[in-house]
Parts: structure tokens; C-alpha cells; sequence
């Protein structure tokens, strides 16, 4: 056989058994990765939507998604939203609960996050910072407590608190918060979001 | 050809010919991914099924392949390894799958699984490539165990996941840093460097 | 035959009346005043993390000697005293023990005797311990108290700096005054409070030419313009050069660390670049970047560049061409 003729032969064979190989495998396995980012998503709406038994996908774009969660009867009890923004070191990604008419926040959960471990990596603690986003009167835009205070008493109705030593991370949690807020309420009056279309499970 | 005796050819991966440590290979994954041991360890693992998945190919088809395409044919074979332990990591572990992020994609580029092909399975017979390629993974997967170990405990104060450390112990963040990578692998190479230089000199 | 006939060292090569302990107890003596004056504002913390790490770098000095087989003499050449004692001025007061213990044998080991001892370490000892602390403990590093001169009933407490970087300090008028930044009325690591007793130790080290004029002055004079330059465009926003100079490691850095014979550069131009340099790069970050303070990592920083100016800024050997 020429050599050339030896060359293509092997590569093209070599492609075909591995291309055929590997998608074998991504048909294997396509359900149980999607079912494992789904879960991700369920388990976080359960928590930021208290009283959430199923959950639908409302909106959806870059870095920007909407989740409604409903209750038993299948009625709209709150928004997730789950959204992107840049941190100090890297993207922070995050799901906040709301209550139906985007007045007050539910809960904040942090979905992933690469801040300082220590200092901005607390922006995940329960006690130091996620405590004290619950209930948040978020119908105006909500500011940062500086410096930090001990109770959530004694932070004003739309105040969440700083982390001591970690006021950009804090800073960079609140912008996107915000940010999400107001972009979820500017959908909302447009018209584009509406409830219930295509249920997630 | 080898001419090393079966033993040989497994122990020697372990310490003389010890891909991180002696050879200097595979540095990007032991520095990036080695901050807690269960992610060390999962790193270990995926490297070693396709360094020795691939390993037992090459040396089948070792003698179709012409010389001028061997590199394309053994990275796409490579690739192809890769990727089944990155689905299998998203489907069955889906949290060490995130944790390790890029790292399992660029196993590829892994100089250790590379240099195998090219070193030995291009040119030894079944048997013998197996048992290299089990010699090395071994020597890979002890060391990041070795420095993964140093990193969590001394980093976060627990070892896979328990804690071990007291509590008066703070931990020292700078180990599961970047920083702290290169700290505790800069000392492991001179520890292995000193105990080379006395073994030789005892000879 | 012995291989040891011909012992050769990397030039250059000075002779010189002053042996390498005389300029080291210089150094010591020169440190006396912020000694002091931290013994003064913080007391017993003060001193209990002074003598620890002055310990800890002579044992871990000692240590590495004994394993490398050489003579334990060299412990008293006051190099690891020195690095001791600066490692501590650069820690605050509320720092453990422990910790600051960790520090001192990770200057002495990682900052100076992995790289072959005295004279070939490339970064300052006292500062890679601070580095290793500063991200080994963030937190530890960055709690402060207040002087115990000062009668303030609270659990936190920021630096000058902290409360210019993170509350906004020049626009609510909450600048600590420059007469505590002065005398050292003020939080802030131990030997960085008080302005006076470093300059009155600068001043010995250069009236006794222990250290090159041209890096305090450089440094000053490049941080003074960069901060300057914002000031007067933004007073509001900005604060003053002279705030800058006084507050934070600024002096501390300026006459004791950026001087270390051994990591800087020795030619008279790459002096000059590598003082402006420093100062530049701490107006970086204080005004710019994450960190309220900058002098550690500035000076870091720039000691990577010392061997480079060292070789581009070497005078022409008598006689030598210019490449064509």
C-alpha cells in the first residue's frame, strides 16, 4: 500500500471508531448529566422559594434565568433567579428568592464562587452575610450596611450587611442582586414573562 | 525495546522514573486540582484509565500506524479516553466533575500520557506497555495523594472531608491556594531530590 | 588535589571596612526608636511578638546551619535578628503568637535559606513571611486594635488606610488626623504607627551611609508625584500626598526594607528605577487596587526585577564597545 494512501486510512479510521466510540458514550450518558444540572437548579429554588413543590422555567437568557415556584395547588408563589455578575476575583453565581409582587427577597443562596477563601468566601457563610438577606424590602434598590452590624435589627427594612474585610465582595453580591432585581421587574411589565408554560419537573 | 525485568518495569514509575517527581511531567494538573485529596485522587484516577486505556491501543496498533500520523492518531485516541472519563465524572460524580472543571478535558495535553505513547507503547509489546503504563499511573496518582494530603490538611484541616485537625488549629488558607500549590510541591521535589543524592552516594 | 582550590564568587566584588555584623547591628540600632515606640503603644503584645520572632528566626536560622554543616557563627552576623525584628514591626498587634511564629521560620527557610543563605536570597525574608501570613491568615492579618494609648470602647478597628480604602474616609471627614499618623496614635501594624521614630532610625541609617539614600528618597518622591497628581485633581476623593507618606508601611518599607543590601540593585541608575518603581506600584494599589496597603507587595514585586536592572544597567567595562 502507498504510504500516503497508509495515511489517510489509518487517521480516517482511527476518527471513525473514536468519533462512533464517543458518541456511544455521550447517548449513555446525556440523561444523567442533564438530570444532575436539573437537580442543582430544584434544590436551590426549594431554598430560596420556602413552600416551593414544583418549579417552571420562565425566562431564560445569558447569565440571566428566571425560576417561578409554585406550591401544592400549582400557583405561582415566588421567583428564583438565578444570575452571573463579576466578584472580586471571579464570577459569583447566585439564586435569589423573591415573593410574587418583587417586593421583598425570600433568600439568597451562592452557587458558586471563587472569592478570597476567608475573607470574600463568606459571602457563602449563613451567620456572617446570608442570614441577613432574608426578608429584605427589595422594592427599592438595597444598600449595604457599613460598617457591619451584629442583629439584622439593626439594619434598616431594605439593608443587607457588609462582611468586615470583605466590602468588595459584599459590594459585588449586592450589585448583581440588584441588577437581577430590576431587570426581572422591567421583564415582568413588559410582558415577558408569564406563568407557567413549560414546567421543569 | 525495554530490557528491564516485569518488576522493573512497574517499580520504576514509583520512584526512579516517577513522572512528577523525577521526570518533572504532568505539573499543570498536579499543581491546579491537588487542594483537597478526594479531588486529588479523582484527577489520579481519570489520568491513570486513559494513560492506561490508551497505552494498551497504541501498542496494538503500533505497527498500522505510520510514522509521519503517529502524533494525530495517538491524541485522538487519547482524546477519546479523555472524554469518556469526563462524561462518566458529569454523570456519576457530578460534584468532583465540577470542582475539577477544565482539569479532565486537559488531561489530553497531560505531557505524562503523551510521552508514554511516544516512549514506550509506540515501540514495546502489550504486556510490557500494561504494565509501564500501570508503573506510572501508580507513581502519579501516590504523588498527588502525597501533596493533596499536605495541602488539605495543612489548608483546610480535614482529610477527605473530616476533620482531623484540633480546634486550636487556624488553617492555613494559603495552602489550597495557587501558592501554597507550588510551596508544597517545591518542597516535595527537594525532599526527593535529597533522598536521590543520598541513596546514589550510599552506592 | 582538592576541587576547593579556587573559590569563585559571583561579582561584583567590594572591599570594604565594614564587616557584615557591623552593618547588621547598625540596622538593629536603627530600629530601636519604632521599637520603642510600639513597646509603648501596644505594650505586652508588643513585646511578646518581638521576642517571638526574633527566637523563632534564630532557631530556624540555626537549624538550616547545622543541617547544611556550617559554622554556627554565622547566627551572630544579626541577619536573622534583623529579619526577626522587621517581620514582627510588619505584623498587628492582635496577631497569635503561633502564627507569628509560623512567619518567622517561613522567612528564614522559604525567604533566605532554600535560596543558598545570606546574600542570595532574591526577595526580602521578612516580607515573603509577611506574604506567607498575609494569605496563609487574611483574617488574622487584618484585624487590628486600637493603640492602648487611645480609650475607644469598640471590638473592631480599622488602619488609616483601611478606613480611606473601604469607608470613604476622605468624603465623610473621618481621616485620621496626620499628628496621630505622626507620632503613631493610630492602628496599624507594630512598627508602621509612628512616622517619627522611623525617620529618626532612617536618618541614622543614612548619616552612617548603612543604606542608599536614593531608595528612600525615590520611593517618597514617586508616590508623593503619582498620590499628588490624584489629590489635586480630586481632593474630595483623594487623600493627600502627605497622608500617604505617613500613614501604612510607607516609612517602614521605604528605610528598612526596600534598603536590604542583598535585594537591591547596586548600580546607581537601577536604584533610581527600582525606588521610583516601589513607590508607583504602592499608588497603585492603595488608590486603585484591592488591598488598602501596598508596600509589601510592591517591594516584592520589584525585587523580582533586581538582578534584571543589575545586568541592563551596568556601566561599560573600560575600553568595551558598543554592540554595532
Amino acid at each position: 500500500m502507498k504510504l500516503s494512501v497508509q495515511m489517510v486510512v489509518v487517521l480516517t479510521s482511527v476518527g471513525l471508531l473514536s468519533g462512533s466510540f464517543l458518541a456511544t458514550v455521550g447517548i449513555l450518558t446525556k440523561e444523567r448529566v442533564e438530570l444532575n444540572k436539573q437537580r442543582e437548579v430544584e434544590a436551590a429554588i426549594i431554598k430560596v422559594v420556602p413552600g416551593t413543590e414544583s418549579s417552571t422555567k420562565l425566562y431564560e437568557a445569558k447569565d440571566f434565568k428566571v425560576y417561578g415556584g409554585k406550591n401544592q395547588d400549582g400557583t405561582l408563589i415566588g421567583y428564583g433567579i438565578l444570575v452571573s455578575g463579576i466578584g472580586f476575583q471571579d464570577k459569583i453565581t447566585l439564586m435569589l428568592g423573591t415573593d410574587i409582587s418583587l417586593t421583598k427577597t425570600t433568600r439568597l443562596e451562592i452557587i458558586e464562587q471563587k472569592e478570597t477563601p476567608g475573607l470574600g468566601a463568606k459571602i457563602e457563610d449563613e451567620d456572617v452575610f446570608l442570614k441577613f438577606w432574608e426578608g429584605r424590602d427589595c422594592s427599592q434598590a438595597i444598600s449595604l450596611r457599613k460598617p457591619a452590624v451584629k442583629t439584622a435589627e439593626e439594619l434598616a427594612a431594605s439593608e443587607v450587611n457588609t462582611i468586615t474585610g470583605a466590602t468588595i465582595s459584599s459590594e459585588s453580591v449586592l450589585k448583581i442582586v440588584n441588577n437581577s432585581v430590576e431587570k426581572l421587574r422591567q421583564l415582568i411589565k413588559e410582558g415577558q414573562i408569564q406563568d407557567g408554560e413549560q414546567d421543569v419537573h | 525495546m525495554s530490557t528491564r525485568s516485569i518488576g522493573q518495569e512497574f517499580t520504576k514509575g514509583l520512584w526512579n522514573e516517577n513522572p512528577v517527581l523525577r521526570q518533572l511531567l504532568g505539573l499543570c494538573p498536579t499543581l491546579a486540582v491537588t487542594g483537597w485529596v478526594i479531588n486529588g485522587l479523582a484527577m489520579g484516577l481519570a489520568t491513570s484509565f486513559v494513560l492506561i486505556f490508551s497505552s494498551i491501543v497504541v501498542s496494538i496498533i503500533k505497527k498500522l500506524i505510520p510514522s509521519q500520523v503517529r502524533i494525530a492518531s495517538y491524541i485522538v485516541i487519547i482524546a477519546t479516553f479523555v472524554t469518556v472519563a469526563d462524561r462518566f465524572l458529569a454523570a456519576y460524580f457530578p460534584d468532583i466533575s465540577k470542582d475539577l472543571g477544565p482539569y479532565v478535558p486537559l488531561i489530553v495535553v497531560n505531557c505524562i500520557i503523551l510521552g508514554r505513547q511516544e516512549a514506550f507503547s509506540s515501540k514495546n509489546s502489550v504486556g510490557r506497555s500494561l504494565i509501564d503504563a500501570l508503573g506510572m499511573s501508580s507513581g502519579f496518582v501516590l504523588t498527588l495523594l502525597v501533596l493533596s494530603s499536605i495541602r488539605e490538611i495543612l489548608g483546610s484541616g480535614t482529610y477527605l472531608g473530616h476533620q482531623v485537625m484540633g480546634s486550636w488549629f487556624t488553617p492555613w488558607i494559603i495552602m489550597i491556594l495557587p501558592a501554597g500549590a507550588f510551596l508544597a510541591l517545591g518542597i516535595l521535589l527537594g525532599i526527593a531530590l535529597h533522598i536521590e543524592k543520598k541513596t546514589k552516594s550510599r552506592i | 588535589m582538592t576541587e576547593k582550590m579556587l573559590i569563585t564568587q559571583s561579582s561584583p566584588h567590594f572591599r570594604d571596612k565594614d564587616s557584615v555584623p557591623k552593618i547588621m547591628y547598625a540596622v538593629v540600632i536603627s530600629l530601636a526608636p519604632a521599637v520603642f515606640a510600639s513597646l509603648y503603644f501596644f505594650r505586652l503584645r508588643a513585646l511578646l511578638l518581638l521576642l517571638c520572632c526574633v527566637a523563632a528566626c534564630l532557631a530556624t536560622e540555626a537549624i538550616f546551619l547545622r543541617l547544611r554543616k556550617k559554622p554556627l557563627q554565622a547566627l551572630l552576623d544579626g541577619s536573622a535578628i534583623i529579619t526577626g525584628l522587621l517581620l514582627a514591626m510588619t505584623l498587628p498587634p492582635s496577631l497569635p503568637l503561633d502564627m507569628a511564629v509560623i512567619g518567622a521560620v517561613i522567612a528564614i527557610a522559604i525567604g533566605k535559606q532554600v535560596f543558598g543563605g545570606l546574600g542570595y536570597n532574591i526577595f526580602n525574608p521578612a516580607l515573603v513571611g509577611r506574604a506567607f501570613l498575609q494569605t496563609a491568615f487574611p483574617v488574622a492579618m487584618t484585624t487590628w486594635i486600637p493603640p492602648l494609648t487611645k480609650t475607644i470602647n469598640t471590638a473592631t478597628y480599622a488602619t488609616p488606610l483601611g478606613d480611606l480604602k473601604f469607608q470613604d474616609a476622605v468624603a465623610q471627614g473621618t481621616l485620621a488626623p496626620l499628628k496621630d499618623l505622626f507620632f503613631g496614635n493610630t492602628g496599624g501594624c507594630l512598627g508602621e504607627t509612628s512616622a517619627l521614630a522611623l525617620i529618626i532610625g532612617g536618618l541614622f541609617l543614612l548619616s552612617r551611609r548603612v543604606i542608599d539614600w536614593r531608595i528612600p528618597l525615590g520611593i517618597i518622591l514617586s508616590l508623593s508625584v503619582f498620590t499628588g497628581i490624584f489629590w489635586l485633581a480630586n481632593p474630595v476623593k483623594y487623600a493627600s500626598p502627605l497622608f500617604h507618606l505617613l500613614a501604612g508601611g510607607l516609612l517602614l518599607g521605604a528605610f528598612f526594607m526596600a534598603t536590604d543590601m542583598v535585594t537591591s540593585p547596586i548600580t546607581p541608575l537601577g536604584t533610581w528605577v527600582y525606588a521610583l518603581g516601589i513607590g508607583i506600584v504602592i499608588g497603585l494599589v492603595r488608590l486603585f487596587g484591592g488591598f488598602p496597603e501596598g508596600v509589601m507587595y510592591s517591594i516584592l514585586f520589584m525585587n523580582t526585577f533586581v538582578p534584571l536592572l543589575n545586568r541592563h544597567t551596568r556601566p561599560r567595562i573600560l575600553g568595551e564597545r558598543r554592540a554595532q
